[in-house]
């Protein structure tokens, strides 16, 4: 998580400090881009109570410039229930926790799967008897993390 | 204290991005057309691949070290380039960056205290790394010469630098003065250097020793002087505000192959004008005055690369205007005066100019009909076209064939800004 804080002259430098990267969704509007506000100021009583719909960029992106979208190929990760066809939602700037589901890049491939930490290995996970967990010595996270899976959209 | 961030090889580190296995290896990037060579990565410059080289001429280099070739992704590259904006201004706040070309930015780092600068520099490096997944490298100086200077000198010992140096103190200053080639100053050409290198100028520390009045004189009046200055650590150039509107807009384009019907060329400066008009648009400007260029192919020499000289005229339009239709036909009379029958035409181009604040949005207010009409229209339009992509709607007179588009035959897939092109990830 970021705390979203002003970086101010007297702030110490932190490294969790950032300026607001969120999605700001489509909240930013002026009054011209409301279809029913017109000059003459005559409107609508439901004029009063107009706002924007739901917006899903809001509820799925935290971080818009570090986020990517991806589709799922093969099935190696159906017991988490991610299914082929599904458009996978990745964040680069989270760290790689244990159990959560990433991109890793493993030789030269990028592959989705389930990260899980020992003390003496680290482990990716397909979720899929099919497929056997690659064992890693140490996870150097500039050469084989791309991002963090936050969420998938999948139609029911 | 001011900052420059530098994308390193920047498209070629787009194209890196989802194509992990070419980390490493050498990557080339091509020109509009796949003309010459735009981009190369590190290892791409050691086989000797020349930047902006002729792509055929590197073929047989090309082929024989197994480097990566890509034709220019634009619509990659520009979503990554935001992305990398986006987390410089997330660091230090949308007023302190100035986005100076589509890889590079200056950074206002004053709310920096002095002892945290080196370890500032990094973070910023290391965040925009792992957000975008782009490689930058970052000077800091006092002044923006001096920062550039520390960030070309980075990007020359990428190993033992660590892609960042902060030049705070005076001997620091120095050293990077004495190792920096006079050519290499920001603002310096190569022609500049050849004559500064007659009066025995021949790094950046020779230039901080000449007297200010010599380079009034001796080296383009002011700007010399304010790049005499910065070296010397004083500010002579300040932040300057993003430019968000244009005074001009400019659409040309490279032809996928040479055209020689004046039916073709009219559709493409139709083509052209739609997209002038779409970014005049966008900045809710409306022109006063269009132009129109057409280069011929040289007859004589038959090489791919050189062109005759540009044939160009232009129009003041009757009123400012933003609508299309309104810019479509003065355009399509201007290359109708320009096309010579039998020549054969390699570019052309549409320039709007004069361009002033649209009154038709202003005149929302009061409403005077019928330009409204089509300034809501062609908002309609702008919305339908951004949202579905390639130009669903068009007008006619932009053709529907389009044989004279780009030529882009190994371009990635756009990964990040279109829904059926998603990277499959197994």
């Amino acid at each position: 998580m970021l705390n979203i804080v002003a970086l101010s002259k007297e702030t110490p430098m932190d490294t969790d400090i950032f300026y607001e990267a969120g999605y700001r969704g489509s909240k930013g509007f002026s009054q011209w881009e409301v279809p029913t506000a017109n000059a003459t100021g005559f409107t609508a009583a439901a004029d009063d109570h107009m706002e924007r719909g739901i917006d899903l960029n809001e509820q799925l992106i935290t971080n818009k410039p570090a986020t990517f979208f991806f589709r799922m190929k093969g099935d190696a990760m159906l017991g988490a229930g991610i299914r082929p066809g599904d458009i996978l939602i990745v964040d680069r700037s989270l760290k790689p926790t244990n159990g959560k589901i990433i991109v890793a890049i493993i030789e030269g491939e990028l592959l989705v799967r389930r990260l899980q930490k020992t003390p003496d290995a680290v482990m990716l996970l397909a979720e899929n008897r099919k497929l056997s967990p690659i064992r890693l010595h140490s996870f150097n996270e500039k050469d084989l993390l791309w991002g963090v899976v936050t969420y998938t959209i999948s139609p029911v | 204290m001011y900052a420059i961030v530098d994308c390193n090889s920047f498209y070629c580190s787009c194209e890196r991005l989802f194509r992990p296995e070419l980390e490493h290896r050498p990557v080339i990037v091509l020109s509009n057309n796949d003309g010459c060579i735009v981009s190369r990565s590190d290892e791409a410059k050691r086989f000797g691949v020349q930047m902006a080289g002729p792509y055929f001429q590197a073929k047989p280099l090309i082929e024989k070290h197994g480097i990566a070739t890509f034709s220019s992704n634009y619509n990659l590259y520009g979503d990554l380039s935001w992305r990398v904006m986006e987390t410089l201004r997330s660091l230090v706040g949308s007023h302190n960056v100035e986005v100076y070309s589509v890889d590079e930015a200056f950074l206002d780092i004053d709310m920096v205290t002095p002892d945290q600068l080196q370890a500032f520099a990094v973070e910023i490096k290391d965040t925009v790394e792992k957000w975008t997944g782009i490689k930058v490298s970052v000077g800091v100086a006092p002044t923006k010469v001096l920062a550039k200077l520390a960030n070309g000198l980075a990007k020359k010992n990428k190993a033992a630098t660590g892609c960042v140096i902060v030049l705070d103190t005076k001997e620091k200053i120095d050293k990077a003065l004495h190792a920096t080639p006079v050519e290499d100053v920001w603002g310096i050409g190569r022609r500049y250097a050849h004559k500064l290198n007659q009066f025995a100028i021949h790094t950046a520390w020779d230039l901080t020793r000449i007297d200010i009045a010599w380079m009034k004189t001796h080296f383009g009046g002011v700007t010399g002087v304010r790049l005499a200055k910065e070296l010397r650590g004083e500010v002579a150039i300040h932040m300057r505000d993003e430019l968000v509107n244009k005074k001009m807009i400019a659409t040309t384009r490279m032809f996928g192959q040479p055209v020689a019907d004046l039916h073709s060329i009219k559709e493409a400066i139709a083509t052209y004008t739609s997209r002038a008009a779409e970014k005049l648009r966008r900045q809710n400007g409306a022109a006063n005055m269009i132009s129109v260029f057409i280069v011929p192919k040289e007859q004589s020499h038959n090489t791919y690369f050189r062109h005759g000289p540009t044939i160009s005229t232009y129009t003041t339009l009757p009123s400012a205007t933003s609508i299309t239709q309104e810019l479509i036909k003065p355009a399509i009379k201007l290359v109708e005066q320009l096309f010579e029958e039998g020549k054969i035409y390699k570019k052309a181009g549409v320039m709007l100019s004069g361009i002033v604040p649209d009154q038709a949005i202003q005149g929302n207010l009061f409403d005077t009909k019928s330009t409204n009409k089509n300034r809501l229209l062609m908002g309609m339009i702008d919305n339908i076209n951004f949202s579905m992509r390639d130009d669903v709607l068009k007008f006619a007179s932009t053709g529907t064939k389009r044989d004279w588009k780009m030529r882009q035959e190994l371009r990635s897939k756009r990964h990040t800004t279109r829904w059926e092109e998603l990277y499959e990830v197994r």
